[in-house]
């Protein structure tokens, strides 16, 4: 694509500026007139009914001018699996019971935030504690405590998939290996905690700004547990300090602001603590898998079986979706010609998990890729010959699932090698060190429509002005990816403008168009970024016809917008300015703006997503085997991303993927006794620092991917993946302990080598 | 949970310092940095009545060396001072180093080595290499001037030997005797900037291949900062074979009482303070021979 002016270039973020001087407006520094703060009474116990709450006492310290329960509320369950009602287990305050350290049970605003901090002490709760479960296994055993009334037992979900003959698979083996592996609940740790602010207009209609990244469903979701209607609420999505997954649901908060701002008359704001954040925030999930993989002796799979349990917490918050999302990634990577996937989600006493950058993808190819380590070790195959061996390629389908319509993967894993010099490296590593491979597909958005809606699943709308400028209006939502860079590129290239000529407006469900499912699953790019061209070349339409007539072009000719200009294709000039194109068209039109929606739904691409991305990263690890330190030396990366937009943008998202790898190989954990989380600071929730950072290379393998924005799709997730799995076998590799129950920390390897005891 | 209200006074002398002390007893809190003790309020751990903060006691600010008393540092000497003081490289570098490991830039900026101490908590990263050099507290109180070793001054975590009146006005280091080596080392789960789960300070004074004197310190293992003594006096007198080492680093494993918390458990605490013992009796013997 030599011939983009923009696309595929290093362009800046165009938020780089403000959020870097701090003039980047969040959620919390919004101060509205007369505004109220508010602060949420939170449920100290793990499990239990509410026998009585007695507010009197906190009504009455002066300065507290609004105090809910669950009792004051329309009491309507929520969740975003609208489409099956039955999965939509949460009400916004606590009705009659709770069921985790951290349930919100009552809603304070007040003059300030100390004052609404103070009344909170004077809520005085009855409590009468019921038993409670923490992890699946007692929460599945017979005649455990069942958490919703309306699930028989605690296994709220199960999903299936399953393709060829698992036991033909497995008999036709010559090698199989059967593990369970453990995997740990981790934060999203978004600098940006989460904040909202409701305001409630003279007919009761609510304005919400609030730090998301699904304008559209908190304003569905919200408007329906108040009893409004969905136009009645607005959602405003300011600047947002990350999401990772972590943001992409209703959330209590917003319904006391919203519920609160309508009974006081007066704007209400809730700015979570990073306390509250660790204690009780979404986190990824737990899981258990059970894996039994079949090869022939030379390396080729033939089946594949996998069990796993999701510890949902207790709620189903994204825990369906995750559910099904294992079992696909679970087919990811390779090509399984027998395969079983059945999922069960599972309610504990503990903070809900949700989704989380991979969202199913780290923990099922945590299992998977160490599966193909060990296996590799045991026929004695290369651990990346007989990755390519089995690699998926360009025009594979999982029946019923999936079609890959463009896969770079053998491609990574051959660079990766040549990158880092993998044989010669792996041999001759001195003692202590180690060198291992991780490696990852991912989607580009979801197919599967759970919320229901009934508008397209990304939309655009852009209307040109006479001075050559556009303004594109779309409810995507960058919430620190650089979307907002990206949907202007792919608008600027496909118009033939500069950045500095696009103005937009992103995340206002009032203002931009319906709708947008909004940021999660690496969607964004590809799908309102196709609905981004489709709306521009419908203004092209409109602007080559009307160039065409005014110079009497050859109705053969095609058309182009190049460096501000719409002309003859070559022939620049045979037309004439961008503005003075807008001018004329809208003068033809006696005056109608030129204006154009355009919209994009994946069709035809099966249940999951339109398009995977796939990689390959190898880790080099030096291990301390007295005290049980690993330390990363190097990172080395290959990925298919399809068309590379902006490289800058993928370099960043690289970066981060690796940050947030590191932290969930190796250092952070919630540290738990009975449901209550202990590290509730970054004191001692231990994310890695800029520090810790280690170098890296890495490469884009250029695929072009035929569904997505200029041949584009995922470049933000799927790299959450690989990096633990990498570090894994690198610590294999340098210590013959194989880690199958994350995270790898110094005292679990010392296990291992015989050095400390249980 | 009440708001947090307190009165702060800002006094220009040692002497104010104490009578405003003195005057409102306890709920009282001396404030140098902050950096702990604001953190602490906002968290509700601690609610202070009244605040003294140390920052225009000019004097407080000075670090000062000589070779017949020693290293000098006051109270409101920030640990990024300390970690960029010429004097401080040449002569204690292990003290440089330690200020200059704590935290990160903004800590260390507000953040200071006296401060540090006096929140007595026993995984402070500079103490361990304090009392190995055999430091001492200059304290101002209702009865004067008073000297305490840095190895009284902890009681229990958070706690220090301090009566009430008193105050820590600034920390001093013993120039250490010729062909003298120290080292301090630390592990925590997360790489550079971390907490430590276990950390362990030793000192050895060489004579030829006879160790002369030994100090071994143990942060993170106690309720307190402790040296290892028993540890120490297997090494006095004897040559540092690998073997001295080895049994020296058991015994001193033996002498801390660790816990498991959320950083590490009791056993992998155990088990560390032997190897990192071994490691710093090494390493300070290696930077004895440098002299």
């Amino acid at each position: 694509m030599e011939d983009n002016t923009i696309i595929g270039k290093d362009i800046p973020r165009t938020d780089g500026r403000v959020k870097a001087t701090g003039e980047a407006i969040y959620t919390d520094d919004i101060k509205l007139p007369g505004m109220l703060h508010g602060k949420l009474l939170r449920s100290p116990v793990a499990h239990a009914r509410i026998v009585n709450i007695d507010v009197r006492k906190a009504r009455a310290l002066p300065g507290v001018k609004c105090i809910i329960t669950g009792a004051d509320t329309p009491k309507i369950k929520f969740g975003n699996w609208r489409l099956f009602p039955a999965t939509q287990d949460e009400f916004p305050l606590a009705v009659d019971r709770v069921r985790f350290i951290g349930d919100e049970v009552a809603a304070v605003a007040a003059i300030d935030r100390e004052t609404a901090r103070e009344a909170l002490e004077l809520i005085k709760v009855e409590y009468e504690e019921l038993p409670a479960v923490f992890d699946v296994d007692s929460a599945t055993a017979k005649g455990a405590p069942v958490l919703h009334e309306n699930s028989p037992s605690n296994i709220s979900i199960d999903r299936k998939i399953q393709y060829g003959d698992i036991e033909k698979g497995f008999a036709e083996s010559d090698y199989m290996h059967e593990d369970v592996f453990t995997v740990h609940a981790v934060s999203h740790a978004y600098l940006e905690p989460c904040s909202s602010v409701a305001q409630a207009d003279i007919d009761g209609r609510i304005t919400l700004w609030t730090s998301t990244q699904t304008p559209y469903i908190v304003q569905c979701l919200l408007a329906a547990t108040l009893g409004l209607r969905e136009n009645d609420v607005r959602v405003i999505k300011p600047y947002v300090g990350g999401g990772f997954g972590g943001k992409m649901e209703l959330r209590p908060w917003e319904f006391c602001a919203a519920f609160m701002a309508r009974k006081t008359g007066r704007p209400v704001k809730f700015t979570l603590t990073r306390e509250e954040e660790l204690a009780c925030g979404r986190r990824r999930h737990a899981m258990k898998l059970h894996s039994k993989v079949g090869f022939k002796k030379d390396g080729t799979l033939v089946a594949k079986d996998l069990k796993i349990l999701l510890d949902g917490g207790a709620y189903n918050s994204m825990g369906p979706t995750a559910t099904f999302l294992c079992g696909n990634f679970g087919a990811m990577l390779y090509r399984y010609p027998n395969y079983r996937f059945f999922g069960q989600h599972v309610y504990t006493n503990k903070p809900p998990a949700g989704a989380m950058r991979g969202f199913g993808a780290p923990q099922s190819l945590f299992a998977a890729e160490t599966q193909m380590n060990i296996a590799a070790k045991e026929l004695g195959i290369d651990p990346i010959d007989i990755r390519i061996k089995n690699a998926m390629v360009t025009g594979d389908e999982i029946p019923d699932v999936a079609t890959i319509s463009s896969c770079g993967f053998i491609e990574s894993l051959e660079e990766v090698a040549k990158m880092c010099d993998w044989k010669k490296k792996r041999k001759n590593l001195k003692n202590g060190k180690g060198l291992g491979v991780g490696c990852y597909s991912f989607i580009s958005g979801g197919v599967f429509n759970w919320f229901n809606t009934q508008y397209p699943f990304s939309s655009a709308e852009i209307r040109a002005f006479a001075d050559g400028t556009v303004h594109l209006l779309t409810m995507a939502s960058d919430i620190g990816q650089g979307s907002d860079t990206a949907l202007k590129q792919i608008l600027a290239e496909e118009l033939g403008l500069k950045m500095a000529d696009i103005r937009l407006t992103a995340a206002d469900t009032a203002m931009t168009p319906q709708a947008d499912l909004g940021t999660w699953g690496s969607r964004v790019t590809l799908m309102a970024g196709n609905a981004v061209i489709d709306a521009a070349r419908k203004i092209k339409e409109q602007l080559f016809g009307a160039v065409s007539a005014k110079f009497n072009l050859n109705v053969i000719f095609d058309m182009e917008c190049r460096d501000g200009r719409v002309h003859a294709a070559g022939k620049p000039d045979r037309g004439m300015s961008f503005g003075d194109a807008v001018a004329f068209v809208q003068k033809t039109n006696r005056g109608e703006p030129l204006v154009a929606r355009g919209s994009y739904t994946p069709r035809g691409k099966g249940l999951v997503s339109p398009a995977f991305s796939f990689g390959a990263q190898v880790a080099e690890v030096d291990v301390d085997k007295e005290t049980g330190n690993v330390k990363v030396n190097k990172m080395w990366t290959a990925h298919d991303c399809g068309t590379v937009l902006n490289h800058m943008a993928v370099e960043g998202q690289l970066e981060g993927s690796i940050q947030m790898g590191l932290g969930y190989a190796l250092s952070e954990q919630f540290v738990m006794d009975n449901g209550r989380t202990l590290n509730t600071t970054f004191l001692d929730y231990k994310m890695p620092h800029a520090m810790d950072m280690p170098p890296g290379e890495s490469a884009c393998i250029e695929t072009y991917e035929p569904e997505g924005p200029m041949g584009a799709k995922e470049a933000g997730e799927g790299l959450a993946s690989p990096t633990a799995p990498a570090i894994a076998e690198a610590v294999f590799h340098a210590t013959g302990y194989r880690c199958k129950d994350l995270p790898i920390t110094p005292e679990k390897i010392l296990k291992g080598l015989g050095k400390l005891e249980d | 949970m009440s708001k947090i209200q307190f009165e702060y006074f800002a006094p220009e002398t040692i002497e104010e310092t104490v009578a405003l002390l003195q005057a409102h007893g306890e709920g009282c809190h001396v404030m140098a940095g902050g950096t702990d003790l604001l953190v602490k309020i906002q968290h509700r751990v601690t609610h202070p009545k009244v605040l003294v903060g140390l920052g225009k006691i000019k004097e407080l600010k000075r670090i000062s060396f000589s070779l017949k008393s020693g290293l000098t540092i006051g109270a409101m000497a920030s640990l990024a001072d300390v970690a960029a003081h010429p004097k401080i490289k040449k002569h204690f570098p292990s003290v440089a180093h330690a200020a200059a490991s704590t935290a990160n830039v903004q800590v260390r900026n507000k953040g200071t080595v006296v401060g540090n101490i006096c929140n007595a908590s026993p995984s402070a990263d500079n103490i361990p290499t304090l009392l190995v050099l055999g430091s001492r507290v200059n304290i101002a109180g209702p009865d004067g001037e008073t000297r305490m070793p840095l190895a009284d001054f902890f009681l229990g975590p958070g706690i220090s030997a301090l009566k009430p009146g008193q105050f820590v006005t600034s920390l001093n280091v013993p120039v250490p005797e010729t062909h003298t080596g120290t080292a301090y080392l630390s592990l925590s789960q997360r790489g550079q900037l971390d907490c430590s789960a276990v950390g362990v300070a030793a000192m050895v004074v060489m004579d030829k291949n006879k160790c002369k004197d030994a100090r071994i310190a143990v942060g993170a293992c106690a309720p307190i900062p402790m040296r290892t003594t028993a540890a120490e006096k297997m090494l006095i007198g004897k040559p540092l074979t690998h073997k001295a080492i080895e049994a020296a680093a058991v015994r001193a494993s033996k002498e801390t009482k660790p816990i498991t918390d959320v950083r590490a458990s009791a056993a992998y605490r155990w088990k560390m303070v032997a190897v990192l013992t071994i490691r710093a009796l090494i390493e300070a013997q290696k930077n004895a021979r440098k002299q």
